[in-house]
């Protein structure tokens, strides 16, 4: 009997993935995670990126005149999941958006192969910067190694860090280890003493023993590494403990206005470095609330819509649409390939005219990607919850990419070897 | 009809003894086989290979080694993944400080740390049984995943604490790693486990099979008839690791690709100790049906609704997935509480002397 059902789905399989590839649209999937742990701040993303592009197919039917087809795959951040769905997608489809540093580690040798471009804005694997070695990966505007750099330079704007102590809390993850080299190089050079405390996944929602460390420690700063329910269990801690909230900068992961809103007025002066900001007044807001919000065609809703990682969807759709157009400009035709679509993402050029152009004033810093540099270092501002919302509280912040260029280069070089025949982009300059 | 046995008759006891003396259960197994060596690879498209037919072999030759300690000797445990993970870590140790490793001898070979491991925390089954034992190889499943995470010479002091499948090759072909074909992976897991469970299959039917299978029934008497207790529930933590540990090597390095300890974190161990039990205890091919209910189903479930033609919202369908593999677990042991095997088990008798039931 199993092998009958076995037959049965193989044949079933076949049909869907022939069914898919037939209509002439733009097929953009994104995995998803509405489910699962993180689901929380991964509904905000995940309903920005969507109604961004409905926007497009509502007010410009698509990009270039084709529409494009925003499925959604669900993973609940399961990596097996996440392999699944790749594999369900990668048929039909012009990019893979894996959304978790966790299936980017899987996909990324894989999207060498399949030559499908991975979108992984503002997350994924630090290195991923060296286009020449990830020819194929994208982590643009920003990422983790900027960040950690950013925070780095604001805190020396407040007083030089000679002989501070910055206590680094952090998911014992991949992703929570990431900023790591930098941050130790930093403390060397600027004789800083990091102190990584590490968040177990089984203990993001009861960190009593690490803000216990912090307390007994007395560190001049602390800097966080979250996400999920990690972000609401320190800040709550931190606010129990009375740590000075002006002293607590998070990564923009960890930036999320509901984990702030269950502490309020007691969270006021708790930093968050971002590449993104919900500008409210921006003409790409209103044209979503006209076409997509106003014809109920959102899953959002009008408070998840005001904050910061809401907008960051939208901005994230707006980078991957820019992407789009760009390939389709250079290559003349409205439905474009994988491969083209990589041209698109390495040439991308956010000025400050075309960000206006598009209507994302204020919401993303210019930048612009090349064949070497896939990350774009956008930098990003710093904001400050005033107990409200989220406001800028710096001006644009830049990272000083070349003092970690080497670490870029030892990474990605060592992942080239390890993964040995690993096919490089030659045609690349610097 | 189909069934029928009468006429079947054997005339020495070697027939009688033979694996299948049913021959339409030989005919039975012999399609089975024909599908997974030749007609699967032929026409499995990437996807299936994916996330069928690799996972599923693999998740049922992780349940089948649980299913040696609980299921054939009667000690309960809760630290499979970890004892997965050691396997993992072990393969990834092996490839990368020995290059010119045979791939397969490699995986074959981490299972020997897993049983040293699985050994070591078996020895407090001597003294404690039952829900007692859980706990302790609990604490396995605790320290281990602790140490995947803290000891960085297992995962080569690689920045990002993961470990990662490297290209390796044999006889010219790439058989792991990002370059390898699904196809050649789908060979490679279904040479292992097949091997594997012929083993298994041979071992439960022999001496150490019947020890073990008079340790679970009750241990005083398996004792008193002169079983050591001690051999026999040591043995079957071993032979037990080292199968969960060539599946770990298998789960990373044939399908994942990538892992991080968290990876072999007790919601694997659930998994897997869900297979055996709604597969089966204390049968092998149960195992086989456990992994294609809960591995298999879910992603065939997630297809439907595209394929018949109907809209619902992907995160809507993982929600009705979840609901109707759990209303189906329930089912399934509420109609069979013994699993699946058993199920098919009466299925068989039933077909053995149908029409004429009486």
């Amino acid at each position: 009997m199993n092998k009958l059902v076995k037959l049965a789905t193989a044949t079933l399989i076949a049909g869907v993935t022939a069914g898919a590839a037939m209509a002439q649209e733009l097929y953009t999937p994104n995995l998803s995670y509405r489910t699962g742990p993180f689901a929380a701040t991964g509904i905000p993303l995940m309903n920005g990126q969507a109604d961004y592009m409905t926007m497009l197919n509502e007010r410009d039917g698509g990009i270039g005149g084709v529409p494009v087809n925003f499925e959604e795959c669900e993973t609940g951040y399961s990596t097996e999941k996440g392999v699944e769905c790749y594999e369900k997608t990668k048929g039909a489809a012009i990019v893979t958006q894996p959304w978790s540093t966790g299936i980017t580690l899987q996909v990324l040798p894989k999207t060498n192969v399949d030559q499908i471009p991975i979108l992984a804005p503002g997350y994924g694997f630090s290195p991923m910067m060296d286009g020449k070695t990830f020819q194929w990966a994208f982590n643009m505007p920003s990422g983790y190694w900027d960040a950690a750099d950013m925070i780095v330079q604001y805190l020396e704007g407040q007083g030089s860090l000679d002989g501070k102590k910055v206590a680094f809390l952090h998911l014992d993850h991949p992703y929570g280890k990431e900023p790591l080299p930098v941050l130790e190089a930093a403390a060397e050079a600027k004789g800083f003493e990091l102190l990584p405390i590490p968040v177990g996944l089984n203990e993001m929602q009861n960190q009593a023993s690490q803000w216990l460390q912090v307390r007994r420690e007395r560190p001049d700063y602390v800097v966080m590494w979250g996400w999920g329910a990690m972000n609401a269990g320190a800040i709550t801690e931190a606010v129990k403990t009375r740590f000075p909230m002006e002293n607590f900068i998070g990564v923009w992961w960890a930036g999320h206005d509901a984990d702030l809103r269950l502490v309020g007025e007691d969270g006021a002066g708790y930093k968050s470095i971002s590449w993104s900001y919900p500008n409210q007044d921006a003409p790409a807001m209103k044209a979503v609330r006209e076409y997509v919000t106003d014809k109920g065609m959102t899953k959002s809703n009008p408070e998840e819509m005001t904050g910061v990682f809401y907008g960051r969807g939208i901005v994230m759709s707006a980078i991957l649409a820019e992407g789009i157009s760009a390939a389709q400009a250079e290559y003349g035709t409205g439905e474009i390939t994988a491969s083209q679509l990589r041209w698109g993402l390495e040439n991308i050029d956010f000025t400050q005219e075309r960000i206006d152009e598009l209507g994302l004033t204020g919401m993303v810093p210019p930048f612009a990607t090349s064949c070497a540099n896939h990350t774009g270092n956008s930098g990003g501002w710093m904001l400050e919850w005033d107990g409200e919302k989220f406001v800028k509280a710096s001006d644009l912040l830049k990272p000083d990419t070349a003092g970690y260029a080497d670490l870029v280069a030892a990474a990605s070089g060592q992942y080239a070897t390890e993964n040995a025949p690993w096919e490089m982009n030659e045609a690349c300059e610097g | 009809m189909l069934y029928r046995t009468a006429g079947q008759f054997k005339t020495s006891y070697k027939a009688d003894q033979a694996l299948f003396p049913v021959r339409q259960d030989a005919v039975l197994l012999a399609i089975i086989l024909t599908f997974a060596w030749v007609i699967f690879p032929l026409t499995a498209s990437e996807f299936a290979f994916q996330t069928l037919l690799i996972p599923i072999m693999i998740y049922a030759l992780a349940a089948m080694g649980l299913n040696i300690l609980t299921g054939y000797a009667g000690q309960l445990s809760l630290g499979t993944a970890a004892f997965m993970g050691v396997g993992a870590y072990a393969c990834y140790k092996m490839i990368t400080l020995m290059p010119w490793l045979n791939p397969v001898v490699a995986i074959l070979l981490s299972g020997v740390f897993s049983a040293g491991i699985g050994v070591v925390f078996g020895i407090p089954s001597l003294r404690i049984k039952g829900f007692y034992l859980a706990i302790a190889t609990l604490a396995a499943q605790f320290f281990l995943v602790w140490l995947f995470e803290k000891w960085s010479w297992l995962y080569n002091d690689n920045a990002s604490g993961a470990i990662q499948v490297p290209n390796l090759e044999m006889f010219g072909t790439y058989i792991a790693g990002p370059q390898a074909a699904s196809v050649t992976e789908y060979y490679v897991v279904l040479f292992v486990v097949s091997l594997l469970t012929l083993l298994c299959i041979n071992l439960t039917r022999g001496t150490l099979g019947r020890t073990w299978k008079a340790t679970r029934d009750m241990d005083i008497a398996a004792e008193l008839i002169g079983i050591n207790l001690m051999k026999s529930k040591l043995t079957a933590f071993a032979i037990s690791s080292y199968i969960v540990g060539v599946a770990g090597a298998l789960y990373v390095f044939m399908w994942k690709g990538a892992a991080e300890p968290n990876v072999f974190d007790i919601p694997l161990s659930f998994q897997v100790l869900f297979i055996a039990i709604i597969g089966g205890l204390g049968s092998i091919l149960g195992n086989f049906l456990g992994a294609i209910l809960i591995v298999g189903l879910p992603v065939i479930l997630n297809l439907l609704p595209a394929a018949i033609g109907v809209q619902i919202d992907s995160a809507m369908v993982e929600h009705l997935n979840v609901m109707i593999i759990g209303s189906l677990i329930i089912f399934f042991l509420i109609v069979e509480p013994h699993g699946l095997a058993a199920l098919w088990r009466l299925i068989r008798e039933k077909l053995i002397i149908w029409p004429f039931p009486h």
